[in-house]
């Protein structure tokens, strides 16, 4: 019964990756008719001797610190307010929800418009403010902070909807004591609020690490990298050298190391969950 | 009498045309799907709307035309993607001329030699096709004989106007106490447009919402120039290409026997690089994202937001559309400025554009005969009539010369006088790695992080590494 579910599993996962994987090990262009030579870990040699990809490293790191902190500040703010009852509630949290159901792209395509110095709001908006037209996109600075203020906009309800998943487990009865013991706001949210949420935040901030690290359509879309390449990320430049530059191997054997970051995260992840559960809630 | 004449002669159509109808198709007759890969624009619309309404297949079997509409920004990396995949999808494919080089090596475009040998009607093709474009988009070597592809659409840059201003006595008046030059209004005052006067144009029509403009003032900020600056695809290479031509610079040794420092990075290059990148400071401000692409710069002409362009001439069509444009009917054509040389003449080099289509070598012959067939029902005299006035190009000779072919789209003028001054890139299979590094150097250049020079340095650097790793540099 399982066999076509395993045989789909092999044909389009397993089989790929371990296609990518022998690759990486040997000198081979994609659209050349050549056979593979063997080059046993050059590649994975060249791929760390190269400063080039090293400075794709750093500013993935700086996307991912820029639009995790952010998502983690905006999902945990939006959390807070939507733990309690107000009018139109349930209309306002749907439409907080709405980014993170929208595609990848559609955001890129979105936030492209938003931030042309010509047409889009944002951009003339800004430019109300400064004696020129104001240009986001012009500089590796604002540029980067377009990335994250796009992925951040997608990202924070996803934050907000575990956390507030924490909020709602709290106890009342909790509350209501701590209430009677004349606790401030702080001290209820260090010893009751925060607990429940500890591990959910933990969650929300692997997770969002994880996939932030592997940003690729948002960046692509709004910046394709630039200007020049001080926002390309690793994943467009496995993209690049894969498609662009015809270096199949080598952007294999960059792919293989993120794919090892990602486990290195991931692990860490496993790790805290299950420390975690070795900690009982302290009620 | 004559009563019963019509009427024999009625029945007899109608019998004619109900026999058609009822006849049954040859019992041959095969349904053949033709898959091709093509970008996104006019000419290729036009292609598949022209094929469906009209055509028929000699052999009498079912012939299908699918076009796979692919955006220009990502058109080469899907084609690749899919024919390095092994998928072969596609039967025929629209590609752009300096992929030749590529894709013949890699195995994917089938050689034509043997198919126009033995069919006159092909042979009738290629001999009345412009030499420029039998070059650029047939041949693999370089200005060699193996034919590879047929123009499905040739292109070059032209340049659009705003004529209700650079016809407005007042802005003329206006300019020539400025700069003591003249406005061009007209084609032939256009013609001795340098790019020293371009900047000019750019100079004289930046104005500020309010500002006067014309007989009006500017709805919003105006802008008075603009050409390509993107990162993507080609989208900058393609117009600073020509400022290094037209300076006597070059883009590499075509002959590859010198090493590419030197030639790439040439004082002359240089010079003529930064040029390029000093009129950015008059052009709208998507310029300094390094994100003005062809269709950004389209589009914005056609929201009257910028007083002259120089883009294809096949993004134009759109231009001149009332339902698209907003300056629709105040626009007119002229060729793109140049360098001026000692002598008082301009140099006037430009990248060819434009693209040929070819068939794939996974082929069967059956469906090579009909791919064959659908490039003889393009490039046939009619058709080329039809696609040219509404809005396409042609590459044949015969119908080029037609004393009409200027008065059937109001760029025609331009493209046609254009061709004299037409260079290529490289067609070598290493072309998309040395497009895509100048692309990247370029876009650094123009977002203000490296200089001209530095761009070139490093672009000659890439260039010089690549063509000595594949025993094209000594």
């Amino acid at each position: 019964m399982i066999a076509p579910a395993i045989a789909t599993l092999f044909i389009v996962n397993i089989f790929p990756l371990m296609w990518s994987f022998g690759l990486s090990f040997f000198e081979y262009k994609a659209n050349r008719i050549a056979a593979p030579v063997f080059k046993g870990l050059d590649n994975y040699a060249d791929v760390l001797k190269d400063p080039d990809i090293w400075e794709r490293f750093q500013h993935t790191a700086t996307i991912v610190v820029g639009s995790v902190v952010v998502q983690l500040i905006v999902g945990f703010l939006l959390a807070l307010l939507f733990a309690n009852e107000f009018p139109l509630r349930r209309y306002l949290l749907m439409l907080v929800l709405a980014p993170m159901m929208l595609s990848l792209s559609a955001v890129g395509v979105f936030f492209k418009l938003f931030y042309d110095p010509t047409l889009g709001f944002i951009s003339r908006f800004i430019s109300l403010f400064t004696p020129d037209t104001y240009v986001i996109l012009s500089t590796p600075a604002r540029a980067t902070i377009a990335i994250v203020a796009a992925d951040a906009w997608m990202w924070s309800p996803f934050v907000m909807l575990l956390v507030l998943a924490g909020l709602v487990s709290v106890p009342k009865y909790l509350y209501e004591a701590a209430e009677i013991d004349r606790a401030g706001w702080w001290r209820r949210f260090r010893t009751i609020t925060f607990p429940y949420i500890r591990s959910l935040l933990l969650l929300a901030l692997l997770f969002r690490t994880i996939e932030t690290f592997k940003i690729f359509d948002v960046v692509y879309i709004l910046t394709e990298g630039g200007p020049g390449s001080s926002t390309e990320t690793v994943s467009v430049y496995v993209y690049r050298l894969a498609f662009q530059f015809f270096r199949t191997s080598l952007a294999s054997a960059l792919g293989y190391i993120m794919l090892f970051a990602v486990i290195v995260l991931t692990s860490l992840y496993l790790y805290a969950i299950q420390t975690r559960r070795a900690e009982p809630v302290n009620e | 009498m004559r009563l019963v004449k019509t009427s024999i002669a009625a029945f007899a159509v109608a019998g004619a045309s109900l026999w058609g109808l009822l006849a049954p198709a040859p019992a041959s007759a095969k349904d053949i799907v033709i898959n091709m890969a093509a970008p996104d624009w006019l000419p290729t619309r036009f292609m598949q709307e022209e094929f469906d309404r009209s055509y028929k297949s000699k052999t009498g079997n079912n012939v299908k035309l699918v076009i796979d509409f692919i955006p220009w920004g990502s058109f080469y990396q899907r084609v690749a993607a899919s024919l390095s995949s092994g998928e072969k999808k596609y039967q025929m494919i629209v590609t752009d001329s300096q992929w030749l080089g590529d894709f013949v090596e890699g195995g994917h475009y089938l050689k034509l030699n043997k198919y126009i040998d033995a069919d006159p009607e092909l042979q009738a093709v290629i001999a009345d096709m412009h030499p420029v474009l039998l070059s650029t988009s047939s041949s693999y070597p370089y200005k060699s004989t193996n034919y590879y592809g047929f123009p499905q659409f040739p292109d070059n840059l032209v340049t659009a106007f705003r004529k209700d201003l650079f016809c407005n006595p007042t802005e003329r008046a206006n300019f020539k106490k400025q700069f003591n030059q003249t406005l061009p209004c007209y084609y032939n005052e256009w013609e001795d447009v340098d790019w020293d006067r371009y900047e000019n144009i750019g100079k004289f029509f930046q104005r500020k919402k309010g500002d006067k403009l014309g007989d009006g003032v500017a709805e919003d900020d105006f802008y008075g120039i603009a050409y390509q600056m993107g990162k993507p695809y080609d989208f900058s290479s393609m117009q600073a290409n020509g400022f290094i031509w037209e300076a006597g610079g070059d883009i590499w040794d075509e002959t590859s026997t010198k090493p590419a420092l030197g030639v790439v990075n040439s004082d002359a290059a240089v010079k003529a690089f930064d040029h390029y990148l000093s009129l950015e400071k008059y052009m709208p401000p998507v310029a300094k994202t390094g994100q003005m692409d062809i269709f950004v710069v389209q589009d914005l002409y056609m929201q009257g937001k910028v007083a002259a362009i120089v883009d294809w001439v096949g993004v134009m069509g759109p231009v001149i559309n009332p339902k698209l444009s907003k300056v629709s009917d105040k626009t007119d054509f002229a060729e793109p400025p140049g360098t001026r040389k000692p002598d008082g003449s301009l140099s006037r080099w430009s990248n060819i554009g434009g693209q040929p289509f070819v068939l794939t070598t996974w082929n069967s012959d059956e469906v090579i005969k009909e791919g064959l067939d659908i490039v003889k029902w393009w490039m046939s005299r009619p058709v080329q009539e039809k696609f040219v006035k509404a809005g396409g190009q042609s590459g044949l000779l015969s119908v080029m010369n037609d004393p009409a072919y200027a008065t059937w789209a109001p760029y025609n003028r331009a493209y046609l006088d254009n061709y004299r001054w037409q260079k290529d890139v490289w067609h070598i299979p290493e072309f998309f790695p040395l497009l895509t590094e100048q692309q990247e150097q370029f876009d650094k250049a123009i977002t203000g992080q490296v200089s001209a020079k530095e761009a070139l340095d490093t672009v000659a650097a890439f260039q010089d590494k690549l063509l000595r790793e594949a025993g094209r540099i000594k």
